[in-house]
């Protein structure tokens, strides 16, 4: 049975994103669609974990987010990304420049290629710090030295002088978040920052990445296929499936009352999986192929309580089925009992 | 002459630290033992060098020793009494044992002298004064010349990314490598020497300018064989670089365009393509004896092949001794370059 | 676009521009490309028997006016001396290619077995004065060694052949020493020991087959240099010494009348090329292979 828990009053929102529509444009006709109706929003002060299979999309909203889907050669075909009165959706390169960075930071997926091989740590970091920033070389050297110290890290002066590849991968990936820090950034996005990493220091990082939150009141977006660190350390979750959102709410609501059942087969996965004795429960079938889309629900064809509806018409949209709990299930009011 | 992808060596030099899944031990907070100063390792580098340098010379003092054949009588032909047979073994200090040879060739190496003609009696160090400067000449012609066509055309592919260029490129590579360089030097010689006469057929002018007229061609020549090459290995070695998550970093850092093109694409990309430009130094070292030849410079290419024909032993000893600690000292100027450029490259 | 204007951005276009399917495939692993150079380096083989085999004439035998252009008669025309340049090029090619892979198989024997006999041995001082001539060795330019070589050994292909034996091996002794060290190390040589299996056993059965298949790849692309270095070599005077058919000899031979007469200096310019250019399609095919195997 569900009730309807509000812990706490939402608070202000930061980045509205809204019909995010991302794809590769591969001929003039043939678009291939990466990302379709991802809609949730960023909330100040907040971690939010972005989960989903690989090819669900969650990378590619998160590049959104800071502009280099071009990398990835994807384009964003419609939707909006309110941020500060802008649409990141449409800005130009220019305006981007002033954003990335600048207001939203970004901490790279692998400790071991993130940081520039043949630059400096110290130089990397003055770097970031006087970019789209007049300061002096001293005063850039002396923010340098202070962001070092914020992420923890001891003897920041011989770390200064020191190459990435002298570093182990977590101290890399320190010096990362203290270059996505450089800027007081509004947000950090975070995709996948510890992979590669042993357990031990992954959990170090997440605890950094927790204490940034609330010393500096930042928004994080933690991208993850990894259930158990987003429960442990995010605040809100945007379950990703076949390029859609499917889920969003709070971590709790989630975990305790899930709405969507990819989100419950994801739940029990996990607990079957912390039970000795017991037989691994997958998920039925594959994540969709990208294009290979069923119409109708995209988990129409791995869910365990599909019904006939559900493979009719366009994917169904994000619903609010309680109160800051949404859900893209059109039989979410059923799933209560079901899942019990 | 022939370039090669010496297979392996490219990669083990430049290697990668491990995996972080290795450093399980390791505190992430606490930072490691102060870094050695490059200076440092440049010294060891240098040190290294000197003690291949030091076996070059035992090389350069045994294989003519050791060759089948004796080159005392090769000097002096068939026809020569014993008498002058044994003269000329005094005159050349092979009348005693090995070992002591090998000191006192040596000691007179420390004293610069590397032994006289046979023929004219000039010692090879005053050879080595007028010839030596030719032939260094020629190498940093070479090297700049590939440099400049190499590192813009390596960038341009990557950056322009024709779908079909990769596989051209590496046809052209593959038959870059099968080019005999002096037919190569024949041929552009009678193209631009005789017919359309921009270039000279033969001679040479010392000091830098002057010689510039001379040299052009032959390195030319060379860069025909190494620009694609180098250019080949730069180019995969950008695409591999662009790949890189830091790329990324760089320009969420909103980093200045010219800042970025230098820190984020070619500095990072160029340290194999100088490693492997260092590993091909020894082949085209040797090359120049051919291009020496063919263009009439008085380098010590053509010194050697010409001692050669009159067995002017002393002569060939001095020069190949030269010509092996060039390559020792040039395969070190390469090293040293690649590791300012990308730290990331192991002195050893 | 300058480089100022274009954003960062703009650098990185990376993904989705290679081509697809099995066409592509095959050109990526190099398949095409040693299916290419089989083909020339067959027909060139081909030649190289045919031609003499059915010629009415001798190498050496004067059968037209001096420098006659290339007909339908003589194909490749004739040289200074009057000889069928098109007969002499083809009767090189087993000459050309047969020492020169004398000058590769010798040096690659002797390499590896100097190379894994240092991997197996236990002397350290052994190891480090022999790999220390290797590095001596490694360092001089392989065309000035030989050169020096043949000052003492006289001119000729046989000394080429010494010389390039006496040379040449130091790098295949590297490159198998190291790879044996490697081999060395890892669990089937140690598992091969816990089973007791005898000495020779695991060095033929493992440690052999292992190096080799590394050193065959380089001793394919070391074929082309060699090629190359003969050729070279004869060019200079030092190697095939006329009146024998050998490319560079030829085209050595026709390099004062160059001017004259282009068809005794190109054409077996091009079959050095052709064959060159044959195995370099090979080794690339091989070595793209090979690194596939290994990733």
């Amino acid at each position: 049975m569900s009730t309807a828990t509000v812990t706490e009053s939402p608070s202000e929102v930061l980045v509205e994103i809204r019909d995010l529509v991302i794809g590769i444009q591969r001929t003039r006709a043939d678009r291939l669609i990466l990302v379709d109706s991802a809609d949730f929003d960023i909330r100040r002060g907040e971690i939010l974990g972005l989960v989903g299979e690989s090819g669900s999309g969650k990378t590619m909203v998160c590049r959104s987010l800071i502009g280099t889907l071009k990398r990835r050669s994807a384009t964003i075909f419609g939707g909006t990304i309110m941020f500060d009165g802008m649409d990141l959706a449409k800005i130009d390169e220019r305006r981007w420049r002033s954003v990335r960075g600048n207001r939203i930071g970004y901490v790279p997926q692998s400790a071991l290629t993130g940081p520039n091989p043949v630059m400096t740590i110290g130089g990397q970091l003055v770097e970031a710090v006087r970019c789209n920033r007049n300061r002096t070389e001293r005063d850039a050297r002396k923010r340098a030295m202070e962001l070092l110290d914020l992420v923890h890290i001891r003897r920041p002066e011989v770390v200064y002088d020191q190459y990435p590849f002298q570093l182990s991968g977590g101290m890399r990936q320190r010096v990362m978040i203290a270059a996505a820090l450089a800027q007081d950034p509004d947000i950090i996005l975070a995709d996948e920052p510890t992979t590669g990493l042993d357990v031990t220091v992954q959990a170090e990082i997440m605890k950094l990445l927790r204490e940034i939150r609330t010393e500096f009141n930042m928004s994080v977006v933690l991208v993850s296929h990894d259930l158990a660190l987003i429960d442990d350390v995010c605040d809100r979750l945007v379950v990703m499936h076949g390029g859609t959102c499917v889920e969003v709410g709070s971590v709790k609501e989630v975990a305790q009352n899930p709405k969507h059942p990819y989100t419950i087969a994801l739940n029990r996965a996990r607990i079957e999986l912390a039970t000795p004795g017991t037989q691994l429960i997958t998920i039925r079938g594959n994540p969709p192929g990208v294009g290979e889309w069923p119409s109708g629900c995209r988990f129409s064809e791995r869910c365990e309580f599909v019904q006939d509806d559900c493979r009719v018409g366009a994917s169904p949209p994000l619903l609010e089925v309680e109160s800051n709990h949404w859900s893209a299930c059109i039989h979410a009011g059923e799933l209560g009992a079901a899942s019990e | 002459m022939m370039f090669g992808f010496e297979k392996g060596t490219t990669q083990v030099s430049l290697s990668m630290p491990p995996a972080d899944v290795t450093d399980i031990a390791a505190d992430s907070t606490q930072a490691g033992p102060r870094p050695q100063p490059i200076w440092e390792r440049i010294l060891r580098r240098t040190g290294r060098a000197v003690i291949v340098a030091f076996w070059v010379m035992v090389v350069a003092f045994m294989l003519i020793r050791l060759a089948p054949g004796d080159p005392v009588s090769a000097a002096l032909g068939g026809e020569a009494s014993p008498e002058t047979v044994a003269a000329l073994r005094t005159q050349l200090g092979l009348d005693v044992d090995p070992i002591t040879q090998f000191w006192k060739y040596l000691w007179a190496f420390t004293q610069g002298d590397l032994g006289s003609s046979l023929l004219s009696g000039v010692p090879v160090t005053e050879m080595l004064k007028t010839n030596l400067p030719v032939t260094l000449w020629l190498i940093a012609i070479t090297v700049t010349m590939t440099m400049i066509v190499s590192i813009p055309l390596a960038v341009f592919i990557a950056l322009v990314r024709i779908p079909a260029l990769p596989y051209v490129f590496r046809t052209l590579t593959a038959i870059g490598l099968a080019l005999p360089s002096f037919l190569v030097a024949l041929l552009l010689l009678y193209q631009f020497g005789l017919i359309w006469g921009i270039a000279p057929i033969f001679g040479y002018e010392p000091g830098f300018p002057a010689n510039l007229h001379y040299l052009w061609l032959p390195a030319l020549v060379n860069c025909v064989v190494l620009v694609p090459v180098l250019s080949r290995v730069l180019y995969s070695s950008i695409l591999d670089t662009l790949d890189e998550e830091f790329v990324e970093t760089g320009v969420i850092r909103g980093v200045k365009s010219y800042r970025f093109f230098w820190f984020y694409v070619l500095r990072p990309s160029l340290a194999p393509t100088v490693v492997l430009l260092s590993y091909m130094m020894g082949v085209m070292v040797g090359s120049t004896v051919i291009l020496e030849s063919i263009f009439a410079l008085p380098g010590i290419g053509r010194e050697l092949v010409t001692a050669v024909s009159m067995r002017d032993y002393p002569v060939v000893q001095g020069i190949i001794l030269v010509f092996g600690v060039l390559v020792v000292f040039l395969s070190l100027l390469g090293d040293i370059v690649a590791s300012l450029l990308d730290p990331r490259v192991k002195l050893t | 676009m300058t480089l100022v204007e274009a954003g960062a951005a703009d650098w990185f276009d990376v993904k989705g521009t290679t081509p697809k399917g099995k066409q592509a495939r095959r050109l990526k692993d190099g398949t095409i490309g040693m299916i290419v150079g089989g083909a020339m380096l067959g027909i060139l083989l081909l030649m190289g028997i045919l031609v003499p085999l059915l010629s009415p004439y001798e190498s050496d035998q004067s059968v037209d006016m001096p420098f006659m252009p290339p007909s339908s008669t003589f194909l490749f025309g004739s040289d200074g001396l009057g000889r069928d340049v098109f007969l002499r090029v083809f009767s090189s090619v087993y000459l050309d290619l047969g020492v020169a892979f004398l000058g590769v198989i010798i040096p690659f024997t002797l390499g590896t077995i100097i190379g894994i006999g240092l991997a197996m041995s236990r002397s350290k001082k052994l190891n480090a004065v022999v790999g220390s001539v290797i590095d001596g060795i490694n360092a001089f330019p392989l065309l000035v060694l030989a050169i020096a070589l043949i000052a003492i050994l006289g001119p000729g292909l046989q000394s080429v052949v010494i010389a390039l034996s006496l040379t040449n091996w130091a790098r295949y002794a590297r490159l198998s020493r190291t790879r044996a060290q490697v081999v060395k190390q890892q669990g089937y040589i140690e598992a091969a020991q816990t089973l007791g299996y005898s000495k020779p056993r695991i060095l033929f059965k493992h440690l052999v087959p292992n190096v080799s298949s590394e050193t065959t790849a380089y001793g394919l692309s070391d074929l082309i240099l060699v090629i190359l270095l003969i050729a070279s070599l004869s060019f200079l005077g030092l190697g095939a010494q006329p009146p024998t058919p050998e490319w560079g000899a030829m085209i050595s031979d026709g390099r004062p009348t160059l001017q004259m007469a282009w068809w005794p200096v190109v054409f077996p310019g091009l079959a050095l090329c052709w064959a060159g250019v044959a195995l370099s399609f090979i080794a690339e095919g091989v070595t793209r292979r090979e690194r596939d195997v290994k990733s």
